[in-house]
């Protein structure tokens, strides 16, 4: 069954820049984990906003986990479908880190056991353990994403949508992010991941969206999804580092993602 | 030669903590060097470029010891502002280091400059060459809060290379660019660097510094773990570590090639061709 | 996603174009002769002229839609309050029960509220044909220190910057599940999650803009030089002198009682 269903959704800031045009986005993702790529300006941060209400479209529906956001406003979406926006300090207010994670399910009105052990959890998932009683404009950029990022999962929501996760962290950082979003993608969730760090889509996600000029390119698997090289062009993209590399290798279709990438260095013809 | 910087047992602490952020280093980076410096989040890269640009101490506080010199004189010796004749820093967040008080996109490119009290053809020629270089020509004339963050990484980018700084420090400069941007601010840093400006750049992409930067420093914790060449640094068990693994180089080991790791695109096709 | 955010409208104007002192004291002095003038007809005169002067300069229509919400209001509030219970009541031309309507009172809130639009109108019609930048141009160009004209500047800039940050934070605090809508008690608890992050944010940005500046040469000591030429006229001069010498007589005269 489908996490995220948009019918013939078109949107527009003013009807001088269109971002949907008609006929409109119509798109069926699974729960999994989905990289959302695309150039700049392609309309991704605007399709994540139609998801929870932030944005309402001016023809369609949107439906997230069986829910249709036409009918809820943005704070009932909030236990359906958990956000980490891009600048954490638009929304850091809390003393300690446990309390700025715990905000969410608390507003939402979960009782306290169930809110400290979902917070144990996400704080738990994103390394944040050891810094609980931190003050959060006490740790470094890096670092507050991941506030957000646990805060955007402690109100154990079906659906994650992660706005540029990769961006500012380091190696090691990125690693955890790795392993955070297939873990999600494997308990049956939808996450979905906006990002420009094409090397990491093909790490970490199942599922891939391209966005180009507010037009669905591609919605498919992963490992499909570069094959074609014009379609990544136009959508201003590169190859993950795997691909290019196996496809200067003679590759035709090239691998995607590591494993792929080693099951087919293997094998290759010489 | 005289080094651009010149660090000697160099450590800084910042106010009101109990280590030193940074230190001891020691490094000379000389005219025309192009330097990446990569690591962990807290290793000191931003603090490395507030103690040669001076921000550390003269706007943070805090304690700095040893020696640090930019063009041969002491960073203590002389205010930030006067620096910014001959060295720019671009910060992390682009939104910040806009001065807030411009409403357009090439005004704001000429505050320094004017700041500098050039002359105003010189600024207006000045402006114009840095929006043709960052390709912002087109919204010249737009309010800077209307640009997206790749479009604001572009203009504070811009802003910079309007003082035509003889060295430029960049903190993470790429961290809101789509991969076509990155590729547009890498092309105008190859122009600088061919024009003979010194460069000293703070980058988390590693296969961006390994095909770059001929030359790698590598942090942890502070203190500098590793000097050389990318195919060298990026091979030191120690800066993987830390540091990480650029993509190419994380492949061939992947299928059990090297070490020495190939680091650069090019030389993982050759590597794994064999 | 183009948005307005200063309330400067772009025009061509002779008032777009007069000199931002002219304006400026053009402002001052209406605001002053509303309220020194004494008898609701002057006050009424001075209106009718601001008015007349938006629809010159061709913000009439968004003046009118700006101060709609703001003044009728105010208005009511001054007249019910002062017909109601102002201590110079004594004609009553309405009565309520146990209260009256006093023509007095009425009188008094009318021309209150009548000096309060004037001042409205006088701040808007600067606002819309005035680019801050040319304000604080024309300040530095008659000898305001350049750190001066930066912090005027920035001030003109704080509000659209903190409507775009504000915006941000409330998206990504309904994101979490905080109600923003709905009855005052719900939209009070949403005030600390609202505006501790704008205040804040606002504080980090403070103290990284003000390394950038440093690195970007502020403050140097260098002969500043205009960067354009904000163009004046002998009857534009002429004519602030003038406003100035009316407001001074008609504080003269209000003080000798002849008004």
């Amino acid at each position: 069954m489908a996490e995220i269903v948009l019918r013939s959704v078109c949107f527009d800031y003013s009807s001088a820049v269109p971002v949907f045009r008609e006929p409109g986005i119509t798109l069926a993702l699974p729960q999994a984990a989905i990289a959302l790529i695309g150039e700049n300006g392609a309309g991704k941060t605007t399709l994540t906003k139609l998801l929870n209400g932030l944005l309402r479209p001016r023809t369609g529906s949107v439906v997230v986990a069986g829910t249709p956001v036409a009918e809820r406003s943005v704070a009932q979406m909030a236990p359906v479908i958990g956000y980490a926006f891009q600048n954490p300090d638009d929304q850091l207010f809390e003393r300690t880190v446990r309390d700025e994670v715990a905000f969410g399910p608390r507003v939402m009105g979960r009782p306290r056991e169930t809110v400290q052990a979902a917070v144990d959890r996400a704080l738990d998932l994103c390394g944040l353990a050891g810094q609980a009683s931190t003050h959060p404009h006490d740790l470094v950029l890096a670092e507050r994403k991941w506030v957000t990022i646990a805060s955007a999962l402690a109100a154990d929501p079906p659906v994650v949508v992660l706005d540029e996760p990769t961006l500012g962290q380091d190696w090691a950082g990125r690693e955890r992010l790795r392993a955070l979003v297939r873990a999600l993608g494997g308990q049956g969730r939808l996450v979905l991941v906006v990002t420009h760090d094409i090397d990491f889509v093909a790490q970490a996600c199942d599922w891939t969206v391209v966005l180009t000029r507010g037009l669905v390119r591609y919605s498919g698997r992963t490992a499909l999804a570069f094959a074609d090289e014009g379609r990544m062009e136009e959508a201003g993209l590169e190859l993950p580092a795997g691909t290019r590399l196996a496809r200067a290798l003679g590759a035709d279709p090239a691998p995607v993602g590591d494993e792929a990438f080693a099951a087919w260095y293997r094998v290759r013809p010489a | 030669m005289t080094p651009v910087i010149a660090m000697a047992a160099a450590r800084y602490r910042y106010p009101e903590t109990d280590h030193d952020a940074l230190g001891p280093v020691d490094l000379a980076i000389g005219p025309g060097e192009w330097v990446g410096v990569v690591g962990p989040t807290n290793a000191g890269k931003s603090t490395l470029c507030y103690v040669i640009i001076g921000l550390a101490p003269q706007f943070f506080g805090g304690r700095l010891r040893g020696e640090v010199s930019v063009f041969g004189s002491p960073t203590a010796s002389q205010p930030v502002n006067e620096r910014s004749r001959r060295a720019g820093l671009l910060f992390q967040n682009p939104f910040t280091q806009l001065s807030g008080a411009r409403e357009r996109v090439d005004e704001e490119v000429a505050f320094g400059p004017e700041a500098h009290g050039l002359p105003q053809a010189e600024v207006e020629e000045r402006v114009a060459e840095a929006l043709r270089l960052t390709g912002l020509q087109d919204l010249r004339a737009r309010h800077p809060l209307d640009l997206s963050g790749g479009q604001l990484q572009r203009l504070a980018l811009a802003a910079l290379l309007a003082m035509r700084p003889e060295l430029l420090l960049l903190d993470e400069p790429t961290s809101q660019l789509d991969p076509a941007g990155s590729r547009a601010l890498f092309d105008v840093l190859r122009g600088l660097h061919a024009a003979g400006t010194t460069i000293v750049m703070v980058e988390h992409r590693l296969e961006a510094v390994a095909a770059m930067c001929p030359r790698v420093i590598a942090l942890g914790e502070g203190r500098l773990l590793a000097d050389g060449a990318p195919a060298e640094v990026f091979n030191r068990p120690e800066v993987q570590a830390s540091a990480g693994i650029p993509a190419f180089a994380r492949l061939a080991a992947l299928v059990g090639k090297g070490p020495p790791l190939p680091v650069t695109f090019e030389s993982a096709v050759e590597a794994l061709r064999g | 996603m183009a948005r307005g955010l200063s309330l400067y409208a772009e025009g061509s104007s002779p008032l777009h174009r007069a000199h931002p002192l002219t304006k400026a004291t053009l402002t001052l002095c209406a605001i002053g002769l509303a309220f020194i003038l004494p008898s609701w007809p002057l006050v009424l005169g001075v209106g009718v002229a601001l008015l007349s002067l938006l629809a010159a300069a061709g913000v009439l229509r968004r003046f009118l839609f700006v101060a709609a919400g703001l003044l009728v209001p105010i208005t009511l509030l001054l007249a019910l309050v002062q017909s109601l219970a102002n201590p110079h009541n004594q004609t009553v031309i309405l009565p309520l029960g146990p209260l009256a309507v006093h023509r007095e009172g009425l009188y008094i809130g009318l021309l209150a509220a009548l000096r309060i639009a004037d001042l409205v109108a006088a701040t808007f019609l600067f606002s819309f044909t005035t680019r801050p930048a040319d304000l604080a141009e024309a300040l530095m160009q008659r000898g305001l220190s350049p750190r001066f004209g930066y912090v005027i500047q920035s001030a003109l800039q704080i509000i659209p910057q903190s409507l775009e940050t504000a915006d941000r934070i409330r998206d990504a605090q309904r994101a979490r599940g905080l109600e923003t809508e709905g009855p005052l008690p719900r939209r009070a608890r949403a005030f600390i999650p609202l505006l501790l992050p704008l205040v804040l944010s606002a504080l980090v940005a403070t103290q990284e803009r003000a390394m950038a500046l440093e690195v970007r040469g502020f403050g140097l000591k260098v002969g500043r030089l205009a960067r354009y030429r904000i163009p004046d006229s002998l009857g534009q001069r002429v004519l602030r002198w003038g406003l100035a010498l009316a407001v001074v007589a008609a504080l003269a005269a209000r003080l000798r009682g002849w008004l």
